[in-house]
């Protein structure tokens, strides 16, 4: 039998006393397509960066074509011909596109006219249209992403790993790609992607390669298997969904959160929202959906206050709260779970309790005599441990020992807390595994029946389709329109985020 | 008499110039040397007890380069190998500095009763060129540390924007991952810049000692070492910005030997211009707009996370 193209044998890495990899072991061939399938934390992403030279295994071999190589950096990767497109892209945002495509590769002095002409004949060879001059930061993510598939190319790639490549695109331009990748391996080049979407797995892969907790555990063939064993595979149980009960419409409900004509606009550019008006009903979950940077976070920072608007009325409760502080709003009962739980919602070198009160520290209810009461506020904190499930040695732990989905689960205890009348989520389980998602969509929904409005910002689809009542696409900064929860479809709603109104449009 | 005033403002602007080159340079690859203040000083130091002991400018100035990079080193390996912070770091390493100068002064020399003098590097008029009216006496007559800027001000602009290192060297300031990526060394290149800004930053110094008054006082730099780390900031992260802010402070600070030297104290306190190009300075860089700052300035990187 011939040697596959490449191949890993019993590949370990351990992080201090963790455990990242154990003993991963599976190959590549010619012009297959291998999708490497985990949850977040499973140990994916760090056993490509092995592989491509960024990390050092501490066990185990590498080989190409029964040759064995060490790789000890990302040069010795490429000259063997491999490229890892990052899932932050590692682009220098301030630097042209082609820049950014020479970078490491030129010698001595740049000749950037010839430079540019090779860059626009490699795009034109693949189909891509980019300007070779435009800064990178001036680029939609699609096209970002391009240019970094542009970059391997250039090094001419023959293995070339992908690091969760849909997570930022359009359904459509996930399909530009899955075209792309169908007839790069067609000439005998081969692809890794890691993901941990079953559905695009089942699309593209010839081969899914399982990993759970830095194990391998499943090497399938993609034909021989389907989405259900594939999800047990990857989490190791059965995972019931959470269920979101109909509601019930005959009962009028009240309108809680009322936003009007909303404009926010920096003097001599482009508004960064226009026109945005809608309400939700109590017991409701009004979902925005679209992809990310289309002005999600700045309607949540305007809703919750941290953004002043130029235009336009917000009323909760009919009260207009347009002009009121973030801090009066929180007393208004609003909770609010931001993007970037480190930046703007936890302080990772404070204990649990610390951050529970965090935002309400202004209450008196946290003081006695003057002075903190800790008793109330441990036992708080304790409630919020058991109530949420959260993994953590107690109320005096520091919020950066916890891991990613039980910070998230803190953050969203202290803002269900705070969030009496209306509770914003934006992009809740970003970053977190199946598990995870998994409760903080059961405790959204519960909240939902207990009669609290809810707006839900995220960019999975299925995280919109599952929970909300009302979807929202916003695109640059305004809605494409407000539709009921049966009213939409992937295929529809894919194209309203990419600015259509019509299908007729593409 | 304009030109001997201009003449002697960029005399002055030549350690300015060495200086706020070097700390562009390392700055575009994120590495603020805020130890800049310190290596100017090492380099005075090194520079003088070089001539000193040997009688030729050139040694001494070698001696400064050694002096300088040598502070420079400890302080690549403090903040880019060691991970600390830039600011810290850089002030502790001034101090130390002074220190060090002052102390191992005193060990080779004690205290004399004249200050020690060696031979300031001399004028050199250029043929031809220095009989130019008006620009001949300003550019041309000039000493050899000088006329070396005036080669390396290109070449940096050179090196930065039309060659591979140069793009190498930006990349590393704005998004350090996509040099890894790349297969280079972050921190390898974090490192070289800022021993260059240590050999410049020590002739830097040595032009105060061994170039122009001839003579080491531990106070001599009295942080011009800061207002070429200012420059820096004012001139946009750029060499030609670094040029036009050079001579701008440069200018000041001839204006203020000047009144000095004929008496302008009557009608204005002489400590005003002594003080105006470090009111310059703070008024330059709030008033300034646009900050083109490399977006990792001030940032160590680590690949583990």
């Amino acid at each position: 039998m011939e040697a596959p193209y490449f191949e890993l044998r019993n590949v370990s890495k351990y992080f201090a006393r963790v455990v990242a990899n154990k003993d991963i072991s599976f190959s590549i061939g010619h012009g297959e397509v291998v999708a490497l399938l985990g949850e977040n934390g499973a140990g994916k992403s760090t056993v490509m960066k092995i592989l491509y030279g960024l990390y050092k295994a501490d066990e185990g071999q590498i080989f190409m074509e029964g040759k064995e190589q060490k790789i000890n950096s990302p040069k010795d990767a490429m000259a063997l011909g491999i490229s890892m497109i990052q899932q932050h892209f590692s682009l220098v945002p301030a630097h042209t596109v082609t820049e950014n495509i020479i970078l490491g590769n030129v010698h001595g002095k740049i000749d950037y006219e010839a430079c540019k002409k090779t860059v626009k004949n490699l795009a034109q060879q693949y189909g891509f249209d980019i300007p070779v001059d435009a800064k990178v930061s001036d680029l939609a993510v699609g096209v970002q992403q391009k240019v970094e598939i542009l970059k391997a190319l250039y090094l001419d790639a023959k293995l070339l790993i992908m690091d969760e490549p849909t997570a930022v695109l359009t359904p459509q331009e996930s399909e530009k790609l899955m075209e792309f990748v169908k007839n790069y391996t067609k000439k005998g080049n081969s692809v890794i992607f890691i993901t941990h979407k079953l559905k695009e797995v089942m699309e593209v892969a010839d081969r899914i390669v399982v990993m759970r907790n830095g194990i391998l555990c499943g090497n399938l063939n993609s034909k021989e298997t389907n989405e259900i064993e594939l999800a047990r595979k990857m989490i190791g149980k059965d995972i019931v969904p959470a269920e979101r009960k109909k509601e019930d419409t005959k009962q009028e409900k009240e309108v809680k959160l009322k936003v009007n004509r909303i404009l926010v606009q920096k003097k001599g550019e482009l508004p960064i929202l226009h026109d945005i008006s809608f309400d939700i009903k109590a017991g409701e979950i009004f979902g925005i959906a679209g992809v990310s940077g289309n002005g999600q976070d700045e309607l949540c920072e305007v809703i919750s206050g941290a953004r002043k608007v130029t235009e336009g009325e917000i009323l909760l409760n009919d009260e207009d709260i347009t002009k009121l502080s973030i801090q009066e709003r929180i007393e208004k009962g609003m909770g609010y779970v931001p993007v970037d739980r480190h930046r703007d919602a936890m302080i990772m070198n404070m204990t649990l309790s610390e951050n529970m009160m965090l935002k309400t520290s202004f209450n008196k209810k946290w003081k006695k005599h003057g002075l903190i009461d800790k008793t109330k506020l441990d036992a708080y904190t304790k409630k919020a441990i058991e109530d949420y499930m959260i993994k953590a040695p107690g109320p005096d732990a520091e919020a950066k020992g916890l891991s990613g989905g039980n910070q998230q689960k803190v953050i969203l205890a202290r803002e269900v807390d705070n969030g009496k009348e209306l509770l914003i989520l934006n992009q809740p389980t970003r970053g977190l595994d199946l598990g995870a998602i998994n409760n903080i969509h059961t405790a959204v929904l519960e909240e939902r029946n207990k009669g609290k409005s809810v707006l839900l910002v995220s960019t999975e689809l299925t995280e919109i389709f599952d929970l909300c009542d009302r979807i929202a696409v916003i695109y640059k900064g305004g809605f494409m329109g407000i539709y009921n929860h049966d009213e939409l479809t992937t295929g529809k709603i894919g194209l309203l985020m990419a600015g259509y109104v019509r299908e007729g449009e593409v | 008499m304009i030109v001997s005033l201009l003449s002697r403002a960029l005399m002055m602007s030549t350690p300015l110039l060495y200086g706020s080159i070097a700390e562009v340079i390392a700055e575009r690859t994120g590495m603020m040397v805020t130890a800049i203040e310190g290596i100017f000083l090492m380099g005075a130091w090194g520079g003088f007890v070089g001539t000193y002991l040997t009688g030729s400018a050139f040694i001494g100035i070698l001696m400064a380069m050694a002096t300088g990079t040598m502070t420079a080193a400890i302080y690549g390996i403090v903040c880019i190998f060691l991970k600390q912070h830039q600011v810290v770091t850089g002030t502790a390493i001034n101090i130390l500095a002074a220190g060090f100068c002052t102390y191992f002064q005193r060990v080779l020399f004690g205290i004399p009763t004249s200050p020690l003098k060696i031979d300031p590097l001399s004028q050199i008029a250029i043929p031809v060129l220095s009989k130019i009216p008006v620009i001949g006496p300003i550019f041309f007559y000039q000493n050899s540390l000088t006329y070396l800027v005036y080669f390396i001000i290109p070449l940096s602009y050179f090196l930065l924007f039309r060659t591979s290192i140069g793009l190498i060297i930006r990349s590393t300031g704005e998004n350090p991952e996509a040099v890894d990526v790349a297969g280079i060394n972050v921190n390898g290149v974090r490192f070289v810049v800022v021993l260059l800004a240590g050999v410049m930053g020590g002739v830097a110094g040595a032009f105060y000692s061994v170039g122009y008054l001839g003579m080491f006082t531990t106070n001599m730099i009295g942080g011009r070492g800061w207002i070429a780390f200012a420059i820096c900031f004012l001139g946009n992260w750029n060499p030609k910005g670094a040029v036009i802010g050079t001579v701008v402070f440069g200018f000041t600070e001839a204006i203020a030997i000047y009144m000095q030297s004929i008496g302008g104290g009557s009608y204005f306190p002489n400590e005003l211009f002594i003080a105006l190009p470090y009111i310059l300075t703070i008024v330059l860089t709030v008033c300034r707009k646009n900050f083109n700052v490399p977006a990792k300035l001030g940032v160590a990187y680590s690949k583990e996370n």
